[in-house]
């Protein structure tokens, strides 16, 4: 019912189907957490969060890409928009799976303990921000925001393909508008909340940038090894060229740039200023350790991939790209292991068999929920009124 | 200057045929380039999509060029700061090290943006071959269309295969519009 | 559910029925036309403005900073609030030209060449500042690397030097960008030009350029290029900027939000600044075809979104500053609001975070003159921001007994006014010899510039405000 020529089928196929054996590598991965959950806790938190994050923080970043797109009435990315829509979609689910932070919170938030409250002038001052309850009401509150706008927009496109009706491209285009701006706000204080309060007396004004920096450069490293995996298995070969890819791979070279920018401002205003009640959460994360890390996100997250990219004819490459998406992803891991780890092992940074098991059963859940969706819709927005434009782009 | 255009057979410089739009334009480029000659060229008021897959256009060398020249620009600044602040006149500022890297970072960042910015403005202009004042070209009045509404095909009488009947049949087949001899 | 949502197609780029010699004639008019007498008359008030600065100037130089209204504490007052709000405004231009570019936003064709012109004469207009606000102007060669009998060295690590870096870099790359983007369009003129001095200025200018394409071929990558490094460029100077407030550790200044923060008002400020001229110039010029009311729609969607940015960046400010727990940032914002500068504070709040949000209304962003007010609003607003965070940081510092309260003199405030007389005169100039729109680049975004538009169509003259008429023809 189409009224673009395209040439590939509008569903996955039947034998394209990882749904199961990824939901089944979750419920292994999470089993064998839960085990660790016995053996040693406090790390069974720590890992759980940072693995929670990093795909939180790759939904988040698909949402955002979404409303973009309709705000700025993209044509190129409506071939690959059903990616992140669905992404986006598992924000919902994701709340569900807070509830193990929630239940950690007293292990994980230092200003939990009320007896450490009780001896700290400066935590005493934070209380109204800070405390359990208001904490929990918050994430109610983001998990409520981001919940509506993102099944708003999945719905709204998925309703499109069957009616055909170009109207509801207004409907998503108002809806994100107002979207971007309210997500702008709930994503920085959800960002303090899960991550800068970790260490309550530390606070850096940038902090939500960052994290939304490094956000949305793993989402498009996702992006692109996503669309590589359907059409390794045959899926939209044609549909989605050679030209989508490097529109993809120069927004993954751009936002290389934006992050480094960004956790370079934050290091260097830090750096300079020298306020001991600053430079402290810096210090942590560049001793023990944590300096490798440091340098591997220079290296990995910005000096491999702008060299690399920087080529024009790089960012269109599938050898190139895939790789440097996947160093991306890797290192946005250790990124958060590096925020999040100094404050249960301040003395030495290891990687805990936890992080791995959270890693994979999270992300097992994440993707098995996301392909669940993903084969119950057409995997293109196939009445998109600008999917024409998209579908003939070329280089 | 129509005068010029008289009889100095020997001093031909090419034939420039006008084409009534872009379409027309790439199609005839295609036919000129398949037909095997190499010192043509298309003239138009801009750039036109496609126009580089009929022509067969090698990708442009700029972009070394460019980044020759930021590479310049980054080593140069870094080598001039550490030099300065860490061998020729050290002094202690707010307690941070003499060769301060972080704090090099934004003047490193200019002048790679200022050096590559220049590799790409003049060494486009030389790829070009600009500043180039005088052109047979202009001795054409319909040539002035072409940076208003015109696209023109020019073969050059240097070419190896230029023979003044067969381009100007070649050109007429490909659907030119207006055909002229260019003199110097 | 029974939302009824209309479908609202992209509207063409250019509006009314024209092809590729109308545009040309309708950009090359002005430059080529007689001066009208009324352009003599903007000409002479700017000149007058113009000397006002420079006699300013020159009495600032006799007499020594002096004249102005600093004190201690407040040793940074209004020239450092111009330096940075006509910085900022220089920044849509680039912007415009790079960013858009890269994203594809064709409409900007219609603006960029305008705006890329505002870009470089209000960087002269800051660059101004700087220059004389370091006292001994005899000495300002020791900014800049030279060997001297002192055998001393710039400061590579203070702020202040990266600011001549940056800057001194943005004004020269923004030319260069500037006028790569010109040289077709002077051919364009000296084409079209009939008289002989006409012919041979443009001439000159246009650098002998025959639209052959192998030459379009480097130039698009060129322009590419340097859209690709104005870029990151554009960014980097308003963070350079930032730079010199937020590494120190005023309370007020010292906050890592300031980068990104300085950059949005940046944008905020130079897209309202655009608009301003904007609605002015199409109205004069009667371009109002090309500079349309959806493209006026557009910039304002942008200024409305860097307006919230900025607002994102107040409430993140003021947030920290209570959670932060650090007693001289909470003072600095409670002296903020209610404070000797409280007046400037709510202004900066009304123009910079109540104006923006009328912009949600359609109606309002597509109407011309609510639009030029906003726009007028917005920079008044950005002033006062620059004003709160220099001036209202500095006088009311750690130590109660040394507070002052700083007011400007006659000179600082016509010192001012006399740059908008620098701007405007190199504006009128540019408005009067130059093709104020980019004429290749208007051309190229026309459906007709597309090779494929002909193979349905046939003809010339068909189907112009089409945008979903090109098929694909896979090659």
């Amino acid at each position: 019912m189409s009224q673009v020529d395209i040439k590939d089928r509008l569903t996955l196929p039947d034998q394209v189907n990882p749904t199961r054996g990824l939901i089944a590598t979750g419920v292994v991965g999470l089993i064998a957490s839960a085990i660790g959950y016995f053996l040693n806790h406090d790390q069974f938190f720590f890992s759980y969060l940072t693995s929670w994050v990093f795909y939180m923080s790759i939904a988040l970043a698909a949402l955002f890409f979404v409303m973009l797109q309709h705000v700025t009435r993209s044509s190129w990315s409506v071939v690959v928009r059903r990616i992140p829509e669905t992404l986006s979609y598992n924000i919902l689910p994701w709340a569900i799976f807070l509830i193990p932070v929630l239940f950690g919170m007293h292990t994980l938030y230092h200003w939990t303990h009320h007896s450490a409250v009780a001896h700290d002038p400066v935590l005493q001052g934070k209380t109204p921000w800070l405390n359990s309850t208001f904490f929990v009401v918050r994430q109610f509150i983001y998990f409520g925001i981001w919940g509506f706008l993102s099944y708003r927009l999945h719905k709204n496109s998925v309703k499109m393909d069957e009616t055909g009706d170009w109207g509801l491209q207004t409907l998503l285009r108002r809806t994100s508008g107002p979207g971007i701006f309210i997500y702008a706000i709930t994503v920085g204080f959800a960002s303090i909340d899960w991550l800068m309060t970790l260490d309550p007396h530390w606070y850096s004004t940038i902090f939500a940038v960052y994290f939304f920096s490094m956000s949305i450069q793993a989402f498009f490293a996702v992006m692109i090894l996503m669309v590589f995996y359907l059409q390794s298995k045959g899926v939209l070969q044609q549909t989605i060229n050679r030209s989508h890819i490097y529109d993809l791979g120069i927004l993954l070279f751009g936002f290389s740039i934006f992050y480094a920018y960004i956790a370079f401002c934050q290091y260097l205003l830090i750096y300079y200023a020298n306020l001991p009640e600053e430079t402290v959460w810096f210090h942590h994360r560049l001793e023990h350790g944590y300096q490798g890390i440091a340098l591997a996100l220079l290296i990995g997250r910005f000096l491999i991939p702008f060299l690399v990219l920087l080529p024009k004819k790089m960012k269109s490459i599938k050898n190139v790209v895939i790789p440097i998406s996947i160093l991306i992803l890797a290192v946005h891991f250790f990124e958060l292991s590096w925020l999040v780890m100094p404050l249960l092992k301040e003395h030495g940074y290891s990687i805990n068999w936890m992080d791995v098991t959270t890693f994979l059963g999270l992300g097992g859940i994440f993707f098995g929920l996301f392909f669940n969706k993903f084969r119950k819709h057409k995997i293109i927005p196939e009445n998109d009124p600008l999917l024409e434009q998209s579908v003939n782009k070329h280089l | 200057m129509e005068s010029q255009q008289s009889t100095h057979s020997d001093s031909l410089h090419g034939i420039l045929a006008e084409f009534r739009n872009p379409k027309e334009l790439v199609d005839a480029a295609r036919k000129v380039e398949q037909s095997g000659y190499k010192k043509y060229d298309a003239y138009t008021p801009f750039p036109i999509h496609g126009l580089e897959k009929a022509m067969n256009l090698k990708d442009s060398p700029l972009g070394w060029i460019v980044f020759l020249h930021g590479l310049i620009g980054a080593g140069g600044a870094l080598l001039l700061m550490i030099w300065t602040m860490g061998y020729d006149y050290p002094m202690n500022i707010s307690g941070k090290p003499y060769i301060d890297i972080p704090s090099f970072i934004p003047v490193t960042f200019e002048l790679t943006i200022l050096l590559s910015a220049f590799g790409a403005t003049f060494g486009m202009l030389y790829l070009n071959g600009l500043p180039k004042f005088h052109n047979p070209l202009f001795n054409s009045d319909r040539f002035d269309k072409v940076t208003d509404d015109g696209f023109f095909i020019g073969i050059e009488s240097d070419d190896a295969l230029f023979e003044r009947e067969k381009v100007k049949d070649l050109l007429e087949e490909a659907g030119a519009s207006h055909i002229e001899e260019i003199h110097d | 559910m029974s939302t009824t949502y209309e479908y609202v197609p992209k509207p063409a780029l250019v509006k009314g029925d024209h092809d590729f010699g109308d545009i040309t004639d309708m950009i090359c008019e002005t430059p080529l036309q007689k001066t009208p007498p009324l352009w003599y008359v903007a000409f002479g008030a700017a000149n007058i403005l113009l000397l006002v600065m420079l006699a300013l100037i020159g009495y600032l130089f006799w007499e020594g900073t002096g004249v102005w209204g600093l004190n201690v504490p407040a040793g940074w007052g209004w020239a450092i609030v111009n330096f940075v709000w006509w910085v900022g405004i220089g920044h849509a231009g680039t912007l415009i030209s790079a960013i858009l570019f890269l994203f594809r936003q064709d409409w900007r064709t219609a603006i960029n060449r305008f705006a890329e012109a505002m870009t470089i004469f209000a960087v002269m207009c800051a660059g101004v500042f700087p220059a004389i606000h370091v006292g001994r102007i005899w000495f300002i060669y020791w900014v800049f690397p030279i060997p001297n009998q002192m055998a001393m060295w710039p400061n590579f690590t203070s702020p202040l030097l990266w600011d001549v870096f940056a800057v001194s870099t943005y004004f020269t790359v923004s030319v260069l960008f500037w006028y790569v983007g010109l040289i077709p369009d002077f051919a364009t003129l000296r084409d079209k030009a009939t008289s002989k001095l006409q012919k041979i200025t443009y001439g000159i200018f246009s650098l002998g350029w025959t639209g052959s394409f192998r030459d379009w071929w480097n130039y698009e990558k060129a322009y590419m290029i340097l859209a690709g490094l104005a870029t990151p460029l554009v960014l980097s100077v308003h963070t350079v900027v930032s730079f010199d407030f937020s590494v120190s550790l005023i309370p007020g200044w010292h906050s890592t939000i300031f980068p990104p923060y300085f950059v949005a008002g940046a944008i905020y400020s130079g897209f309202a600044m655009v608009l301003s001229l904007m609605i002015i110039a199409r109205k004069i010029y009667g371009l109002e075809d090309i500079m349309n009311v959806d493209i006026m729609e557009k910039m304002n969607i942008v200024m409305m979104a860097t307006g919230l940015l900025v607002a994102f960046a107040y409430l993140m400010e003021g947030w920290t500053a209570w959670y932060s727990g650090y007693i001289y940032e909470q003072a600095i914002f409670k002296l903020y609001v209610v404070g000797p500068y409280d007046w400037g504070f709510w202004i900066l709040m009304f123009c910079n975070v109540v104006t923006p949000n009328f912009l949600w209304s359609k109606t309002v962003r597509r109407n011309v003159t609510l639009t030029f007010i906003i726009s007028i609003l917005v920079n008044i607003g950005m002033w006062f921001e620059r004003f709160m965070i220099a001036v209202a940081s500095l006088s009311t510092d750690f130590l109660p007994s040394s507070w002052d309260y700083y007011s400007p003199t006659w000179v600082d405030i016509w010192t001012y006014i006399g740059t908008f007389g620098l701007f405007f005169t190199f504006f009128l100039l540019f408005l009067r010899f130059f093709p104020m729109i980019a004429i290749a680049e208007v051309k190229a975004v026309m459906p007709q510039a597309d090779p494929h538009y002909y193979e349905e169509n046939g003809s010339n003259d068909h189907g112009k405000s089409g945008d979903n008429e090109l098929k694909s023809n896979n090659d």
